[in-house]
């Protein structure tokens, strides 16, 4: 069975960090007052970034407070801030990889060796020489990549010219095909695997209710966890397709050819992401839904501090400022309570799925389980370095090319270095 | 999306479209309406939808059980009776399973 294609040409736009939305409070760099005062939108697939967190002290701090009050609040949120992203993402990308290694263990369908190949890596790598194979997998990376960038350009000018309808139908397209016909395939191997007997009406109806609520919930209104918990399924089940049709040595290096191109769509100027982005930024929109994972929490603790403390501070006063202290209370209280909700940090699908792949790869073809912790490891600490800069940078970030590449340099390392090494001490009996 | 943030007939308003699409054979659906708007319907202090969101959260979960006791019979019976049936269980069948039933 050939998968189908219209599904892969979503992927790329989903590969990046996106920003969290913002308050309509205003930023707390003084000179960029005029940008992100209203954005309730996340700026596209390219980016992380965190406005949110310093601007609610920054609009409590514009009233009234001393300059180095709000600095070393602001620096203390933005820790907090920082690390209970760092969190609130490691949860969902573990999931993921969990999700797709468990499959790669114990359903042998996505590991068992298939002549047939997607239509973007048309070459096969069943040849004689190293060399043929080699130059096979550079030619099947460079068609795919051109793919995604032909792709990614035309959501880039569809998103220009306003054809929203067309978008939006091919993402609902795509999420259908991905709901029911790729978890349907998804079923029926896991039972094959464990030789368990279901009948068509029973697989049609939980076929059904996955793929209509799933619809519901990531295109319409349903509950946050519910919504998370469908977007890391259907990055599983893509990723799970990748691992199964690409050929070997052609996913490596269409794994670190993607985060090469990651890192210019979404950095360079003329990049088709970070167009997407600022189109996306210059009118207010929200991006679509179904290409970002958000995971909005509830932001009470870590606020509450430091604005009870200005609070208190600031009522001792009331006596004497009537009118400083009335306004201040209520300027504070209104940005602490838009900040208490979707202050998320939003990833794109795209960056689930690759990373999923490199592990479900990893546990596939690795030696054993050293090399898939090893980059599951090393995709994390990627992760973590990116949200660093993210909260150093504060702007549209790439988060597939740290991740990708730490992975990549474990993997390898793990299984032609480390793999071997631990195997002879082992059989020698020789411990360090 | 928050339940938080709503407006009390927009709550209403949601329980009431989940409700309703759970007739399209969506028990899942329901499901979800019920672990949804729970908290909503029975723990919140009253307000006046209230009434309203608690009997969709209630006939969801009687469609739900409803269900579910389909469900359990009809697996129980394939499951039982399925290597007895001969062409007509291979022929309902999605899988079927290696070895002697």
């Amino acid at each position: 069975m050939n998968a189908s294609d219209s599904d892969e040409d979503v992927y790329n736009e989903r590969t990046a960090l996106v920003p969290s939305e913002t308050p309509a409070v205003p930023s707390y760099r003084p000179d960029d007052l005029s940008m992100p005062d209203d954005l309730p939108t996340q700026r596209a697939k390219p980016g992380l970034s965190r406005r949110g967190g310093p601007a609610a002290v920054d609009g409590s701090g514009g009233g009234g407070g001393s300059d180095q009050e709000v600095d070393a609040d602001d620096e203390e949120l933005t820790l907090k801030y920082g690390a209970k992203h760092v969190i609130m993402l490691f949860i969902p990308v573990t999931l993921c990889m969990a999700v797709v290694v468990a499959t790669i263990k114990s359903v042998s369908f996505y590991t068992e060796k298939t002549d047939q190949q997607l239509i973007y890596t048309p070459f096969t790598e069943n040849t004689a020489s190293v060399g043929r194979r080699l130059l096979n997998s550079v030619l099947n990376t460079i068609i795919m990549i051109s793919v995604i960038v032909v792709m990614t350009i035309f959501l880039v000018v569809l998103y220009k010219y306003r054809c929203y309808k067309f978008i939006h139908g091919w993402l609902i397209l795509s999420s259908l095909m991905l709901l029911f016909w790729f978890s349907f395939m998804y079923l029926g191997e896991v039972f094959k695997t464990y030789n368990v007997a279901v009948d068509y009406p029973t697989v049609g109806v939980i076929i059904w209710n996955f793929g209509a609520v799933g619809m519901i919930c990531i295109h319409w209104k349903g509950p946050l966890p519910l919504q998370q918990a469908y977007l890391i399924l259907i990055s599983a089940l893509m990723a799970l397709v990748f691992i199964k049709y690409l050929p070997e040595w052609s996913a490596w290096v269409i794994l670190g050819a993607i985060s090469v191109y990651d890192l210019v769509a979404v950095l360079s100027p003329k990049g088709p992401l970070r167009m997407l982005v600022e189109t996306a930024q210059e009118r207010n929109e929200p991006i679509f839904p179904a290409l970002i994972y958000s995971s909005a929490m509830m932001w009470t603790v870590g606020m509450a501090s430091p604005m009870e403390a200005q609070r208190s501070e600031h009522q001792s006063d009331e006596e004497a400022e009537q009118s400083g202290g009335g306004v201040e209370p209520e300027r504070r209280q209104f940005p602490e309570d838009e900040l208490e909700e979707d202050r998320g940090v939003k990833l794109g699908l795209g960056d689930f799925i690759f990373y999923s792949v490199l592990v479900g790869k990893a546990a596939a073809t690795g030696g054993d389980w050293n090399t898939t912790l090893a980059c599951f490891v090393a995709i994390l600490i990627g992760l973590c370095l990116t949200l660093l800069l993210l909260a150093i940078f504060k702007k549209a970030l790439p988060a597939l090319p740290i991740s990708i590449t730490f992975g990549l340099v474990f993997y390898f390392s793990t299984d032609f270095l480390v793999q071997p090494f631990m195997d002879n001490l082992a059989a020698h009996q020789f411990y360090i | 999306m928050n339940l938080e943030r709503l407006p009390n007939e927009e709550k209403l308003c949601l329980c009431r479209k989940y409700y309703l699409a759970g007739f399209a054979l969506l028990p899942f659906l329901w499901l979800v309406n019920v672990v949804w708007f729970f908290r909503e319907a029975f723990v919140k202090p009253a307000y006046t939808e209230q009434s309203q969101i608690k009997t969709y959260v209630k006939r969801s979960g009687m469609g739900l059980l409803f269900w579910v006791a389909v469900l359990t019979t009809w697996i129980t019976i394939f499951q039982h009776f399925r290597a007895e049936w001969g062409a007509m269980g291979d022929y309902l069948s999605f899988t079927i399973p290696l070895g002697i039933p």
